[in-house]
C-alpha cells in the first residue's frame, strides 16, 4: 500500500522564477526505509516539506500537481491534521526546539493539539528515543546527539506515521551516528513507520535503507532497491553522492575486468565474498618527515570549570603534549572527549589552572586572546560565527588592518585568489552556500599567516562534493602553513591528511602515533569507538599486513 | 593584590558568567519558597507592593514594605548579578538626587525626602525581582495567562528564556572572533583605560550586526517548526488554555504567605498608631 502518492509535483519559491521541483511523480509504500539523496538545490528538503503541507499552506509559492498522504490530498487538509501524519526532524535540529526542559519540549505539540494525556505521549516519545531519564534536564544541557534524539522525540510524540529527517547524522560522531539509525531501525521495523532520510552518507544508506531515490532538477531520476541504486556509481557521482568505498573500489577494478559480470558490493560482508582470494602488492613504506621544533608545549596542565550547579567539572586531570613543527596533527576521540578544550585554550579562551602552556617557548599565562593571535589562529567549526565584517573581502582584511599591516590589500586580493573567493568577495558569508562559507572561514584563518593553524570538525556538515572541495584546499594549504592541528570525527580526513594522530579519553592522552600505529591498535579502536576508513577494514580482512586507507590505494595494490 | 582584584573582577564579567547568572536566575532556584507559590497568588501580591509605595509617603508603611520585599528577596534566592545591578540602579537614582540637590541649595533635610524616595523605589524594584526572577518563567507565563494576558505575551515570556542561552552563546562566539582578529590598545595608564574601555564598547556594539543575522538565520527553522508543532493551534484553543493552567493549585502555603504579609504590615501601622 501506498502511504504517499505524488503526481506531476511542481513548485516554485515564491521570490524565485525558477521551478525547484518540476514535474515529479513518485510513490513511497508504507513501512519503507527510503533515502533522498541529490545535488544541493535539487528540491530534496522541498519536496519534503510539501509532505507535512508546509508547502503550500505556510510557504505560499506556486504550486502545481498533487501530494497525497494516506489517501488524502495535502491540499484539503491543514498543518496540524498533517502534522499527526507526518513527523520532520530539521537539519538544524537545535531550532526546532522551543522548551526548557527535556519533556516540555517533548510533549510540546501534544500540548498545543490539546491532547489530556499529553505528558504520557512525551514519556513514551522519549522512551522510543532512549531519553527516559532525561525528562527533567533542561535542554542546553544536553551533548549533540541527544538534542538530536529530543528533536525527533517531539517530532515522534504525535505518533505520526512517516518521519522525515533531513541529513540526520551530519553533525554526529559515528557512535551517535549509529544510534540514531539504530533508533530509526526499530521504528521502522517494530512499529512500522515509514522512515524517509535525506542523506548523502551511502555508508548508512547502504546499512539501513531499502529504497533510493536520485533527485535530479526537480524530477525523480529513479527509485530503486538499495543495492541496485548503488550500482549506478556515475550517475549519483554526477549528483556528488559518493557510493561507498567498498563499491567504489569493486567500480574501479571492474574497468580493469575484475569480476566484471558481477554486481557491485554495497557492504563489507559483500565486500568479502567479491574480493575473496584476492592478493595484494606488498605496502608502500610511509613517507617520512622531519620532525620540527616544540612549538606548543602543554606541561602537566589542569583545566577545569565550573558547571551551573556548582559542580567543577574537570576537563584534563593532567595533560602533557608537544606540537611540533611540520605536524599536520588530528586529534580524534568521542564527543565530550576534550578536543574542544583543547583548541580553546591554544587560542587563549580558556586558561589552565595549573601547568603551563607554552607556545613558541614563551609562557602563555599572561597573555591575552589577541597575543596568541599572533602565533595561532582557529577556524571554527561553524563558519558563520567567522564573518563579523559586511563583506567576506573586509573579514579576511580585518585582522590585518586592526594590526596596521601595510599592504593588507594586496594579500587579501592575494588570498581571495588563492581561495578562488574574488568573485564573491563583496557578498555576506552568511549568504554564501556551505563551501564557499568553508572556503572564507579558511582565508581568515591564515589571513595572519600563523605558526600553526587549528581547525573545529573542518568537514563536518558537508556533502561529499563539498567535501572533497574542502579536503583539496587544505592539502594545497600546505604550502602555506606548516603546522595544523584538526579535531575530528571524520577518520577519512584523518587518514588522508594526518602525519600523526593523538587520541583523546576522559581528557587523557591515551595513543599517540601516525595511521599505522593507530587503526592497528585494537585497544583503541574498540575503547574509543573510532572507526577508521571502511576500506581499510576491508583491506585488513582480506589480508592481514595490509595498511590501505584509501579508494585509490586498494585499487593500486590489487594484484589484478 | 590590587592587580589580583581588579583581574577576578574582570574574570567574573566574562559572558560565561552572565551566561550562567542568567540561566540560574531562570532556572537555578526551582525549590525556593517564592518559586513553590502559585504564580497567581505572587501577581496579586505584587501589584499590591509594586503600586501602592508610589502612592503612599508614610515612612512606617515604606519601611514595613521595604523589610518584607528584601526578605522575600532573600527568600527567593535572587543571583548576585541581578542584585548588583539593582543595588547599583537605587544608588546613582539617589546618589545623583542628592548631589543635584546639593548643588541647588539643599542640605541633609534633602535627606528625608530622598529616604523616602529610595525606598519607594527600592520597594517596588525588589517586589519585582521577586516576583519576575523568583519565579521560574513558564510559571510566571501560566500565572499571566490566567489573569487573560494575550497568550502570544505568555509565549514570548518562556521562549525568550529558551533563547536566552543561545543567543548568549552566539554572542559569545562572535566577540571570540573580534577579540581573537582584532586588537585591543594598551590599557596602560588613565589615558589607556579609557581608550581600552572605548575599544571593548565599539567591539561589543559591532557584535550586535552579526549577532543579530546568525540569529535570524536560525528562526527561520524555529518559526516553521512552531506551525508544525501546533504553536498556532494552541493560541486559538481554550482546551489547550485549560491543560496548561491545570496545574496552577491555591495551597495552604499560599494562604500562609498572603496571610504573614498583611499581618506584618498591620501590625506596623498599628504599632504606629
Amino acid at each position: 500500500m501506498n502511504i504517499i502518492e505524488a503526481e506531476n509535483l511542481s513548485y516554485r519559491y515564491p521570490a524565485s522564477d525558477k521551478a525547484i521541483l518540476d514535474g515529479l511523480t513518485l510513490t513511497i509504500e508504507k513501512g519503507d526505509f527510503l533515502a533522498i539523496v541529490g545535488n544541493n538545490g535539487c528540491g530534496k528538503s522541498t519536496f519534503c516539506k510539501t509532505l507535512n503541507g508546509l508547502i503550500p499552506h505556510f510557504i505560499t509559492g506556486e504550486f502545481k500537481g498533487s501530494v497525497k498522504i494516506n489517501g488524502h490530498d495535502t491540499k484539503t487538509m491543514t498543518v496540524s491534521e498533517l502534522a499527526h501524519m507526518v513527523g520532520y526532524v530539521y537539519q538544524d535540529f537545535d531550532n526546532q526546539i522551543v522548551r526548557p526542559t527535556v519533556l516540555d519540549d517533548a510533549s510540546y505539540a501534544c500540548l498545543n493539539y490539546a491532547y489530556s494525556d499529553y505528558l504520557s505521549r512525551g514519556k513514551e516519545a522519549l522512551k522510543l528515543c532512549g531519553l527516559q531519564n532525561k525528562e527533567k534536564d533542561y535542554v542546553f544541557e544536553l551533548s549533540g546527539g541527544q538534542t538530536h534524539l529530543l528533536a525527533l522525540a517531539g517530532a515522534l510524540a504525535l505518533n505520526p506515521e512517516v518521519l522525515i529527517l533531513d541529513e540526520p547524522i551530519a553533525q554526529l560522531d559515528p557512535g551517535h551516528a549509529d544510534l540514531i539509525y539504530g533508533i530509526l531501525k526499530e521504528l521502522n521495523e517494530v512499529h512500522g513507520k515509514t522512515i524517509i532520510v535525506i542523506e548523502h552518507h551511502s555508508e548508512y544508506i547502504a546499512e539501513y535503507c531499502h529504497h533510493v531515490v536520485l533527485l535530479k532538477d526537480g524530477k525523480c531520476a529513479f527509485k530503486l532497491p538499495t543495492k541496485e541504486a548503488l550500482n549506478h556509481v556515475e550517475e549519483l557521482k554526477e549528483a556528488n553522492i559518493f557510493v561507498p568505498q567498498v563499491t567504489r573500489v569493486a567500480y574501479a577494478l571492474k574497468s580493469r575486468g575484475y569480476n566484471w559480470d558481477r554486481q557491485l558490493p554495497i557492504s563489507r560482508d559483500e565486500g568479502l565474498e567479491y574480493f575473496k582470494g584476492m592478493d595484494f602488492w606488498p605496502n608502500e613504506k610511509p613517507a617520512s618527515f622531519k620532525r620540527g621544533e616544540v612549538i606548543v608545549d602543554f606541561d602537566h596542565v589542569i583545566l577545569g570549570y565550573r558547571t551551573m550547579s556548582k559542580k567543577r567539572h574537570v576537563v584534563f586531570k593532567d595533560l602533557n603534549l608537544k606540537i611540533y613543527e611540520g605536524d599536520r596533527l588530528a586529534i580524534i576521540g568521542s564527543n565530550g572527549a576534550g578536543k574542544t578544550s583543547l583548541l580553546k585554550m591554544l587560542v587563549g579562551l580558556s586558561k589552565p589552572l595549573s601547568g603551563s602552556l607554552k607556545i613558541m617557548g614563551k609562557d602563555t599565562s599572561a597573555y591575552k586572546p589577541q597575543d596568541f593571535a599572533e602565533y595561532v589562529s582557529l577556524v571554527m567549526q561553524n563558519p558563520e560565527q567567522m564573518f563579523i565584517a559586511d563583506s567576506i573581502a573586509s573579514d579576511i582584511a580585518f585582522a590585518m588592518k586592526a594590526r596596521n599591516i601595510s599592504d593588507y590589500e594586496e594579500k587579501t586580493a592575494e588570498l581571495l585568489e588563492a581561495f578562488e573567493l574574488t568573485a564573491l568577495q563583496n557578498r555576506d558569508g552568511r549568504l554564501l552556500s556551505g563551501g564557499q562559507m568553508r572556503r572564507a572561514s579558511l582565508a581568515i584563518g591564515v589571513a595572519l599567516n600563523p605558526e600553526i593553524l587549528l581547525l573545529d570538525e573542518p568537514t563536518a556538515n558537508l556533502d561529499m562534493a563539498t567535501r572533497k572541495e574542502i579536503m583539496d584546499t587544505l592539502s594545497r594549504m600546505q604550502d602555506i602553513i606548516k603546522t595544523a592541528v584538526i579535531a575530528t570525527h571524520d577518520m577519512q580526513l584523518v587518514a588522508e591528511w594526518a602525519n600523526r594522530i593523538v587520541v583523546l579519553h576522559d581528557g587523557e592522552v591515551i595513543a599517540d602515533g601516525d595511521r599505522d600505529s593507530i587503526f592497528a591498535d585494537q585497544r583503541v579502536i574498540e575503547e574509543i569507538g573510532i572507526r577508521p576508513p571502511a576500506v581499510f577494514d576491508l583491506a585488513k580482512e582480506l589480508k592481514a599486513d595490509n595498511r590501505i586507507y584509501t579508494v585509490e590505494e586498494f585499487v593500486k595494490q590489487a594484484r589484478v | 593584590m590590587t592587580k589580583k582584584l581588579s583581574t577576578n573582577i574582570l574574570d567574573k564579567l566574562s559572558i560565561d558568567y552572565l551566561r550562567n547568572q542568567v540561566l540560574k536566575n531562570a532556572y537555578g532556584n526551582l525549590d525556593t519558597v517564592i518559586a513553590k507559590r502559585d504564580p497567581r497568588v505572587l501577581l496579586i501580591w505584587y501589584l499590591f507592593f509594586g503600586l501602592v509605595p508610589w502612592f503612599v509617603d508614610d515612612l512606617y508603611f515604606l519601611m514595613a514594605c521595604f523589610v518584607l520585599v528584601l526578605v522575600t528577596t532573600y527568600l527567593a534566592k535572587i543571583t548576585a548579578l541581578v542584585l548588583f545591578v539593582f543595588a547599583i540602579g537605587v544608588f546613582s537614582q539617589s546618589g545623583y538626587l542628592f548631589i543635584v540637590s546639593l548643588f541647588f541649595g539643599g542640605d541633609v533635610n534633602t535627606l528625608i525626602p530622598l529616604l523616602i524616595l529610595t525606598l519607594k523605589v527600592s520597594t517596588c524594584s525588589l517586589a519585582s525581582i521577586t516576583v519576575f526572577s523568583g519565579l521560574d518563567p513558564d510559571r510566571l507565563a501560566n500565572g499571566l495567562m490566567w489573569f487573560n494576558f494575550p497568550e502570544r505575551l505568555s509565549f514570548s515570556i518562556s521562549y525568550a528564556y529558551r533563547m536566552l542561552p543561545l543567543l548568549m552563546s552566539e554572542f559569545q562566539n562572535v566577540l571570540l572572533s573580534f577579540r581573537m582578529r582584532g586588537k585591543a590598545p594598551s590599557s596602560e595608564g588613565f589615558k589607556g583605560k579609557v581608550q581600552y574601555l572605548i575599544y571593548q564598547v565599539k567591539m561589543i556594539m559591532q557584535s550586535f550586526y552579526p549577532l543579530m543575522l546568525n540569529v535570524a538565520k536560525r528562526s527561520r527553522t524555529t518559526v516553521e517548526a512552531l506551525e508544525i508543532r501546533g504553536y498556532r493551534n494552541a493560541a486559538t484553543s481554550k482546551e489547550v488554555r485549560k491543560l496548561k493552567l491545570a496545574d496552577l493549585q491555591f495551597t495552604y502555603d499560599d494562604a500562609l504567605f498572603i496571610a504573614l504579609s498583611i499581618l506584618w504590615i498591620t501590625a506596623i501601622l498599628l504599632i504606629k498608631r
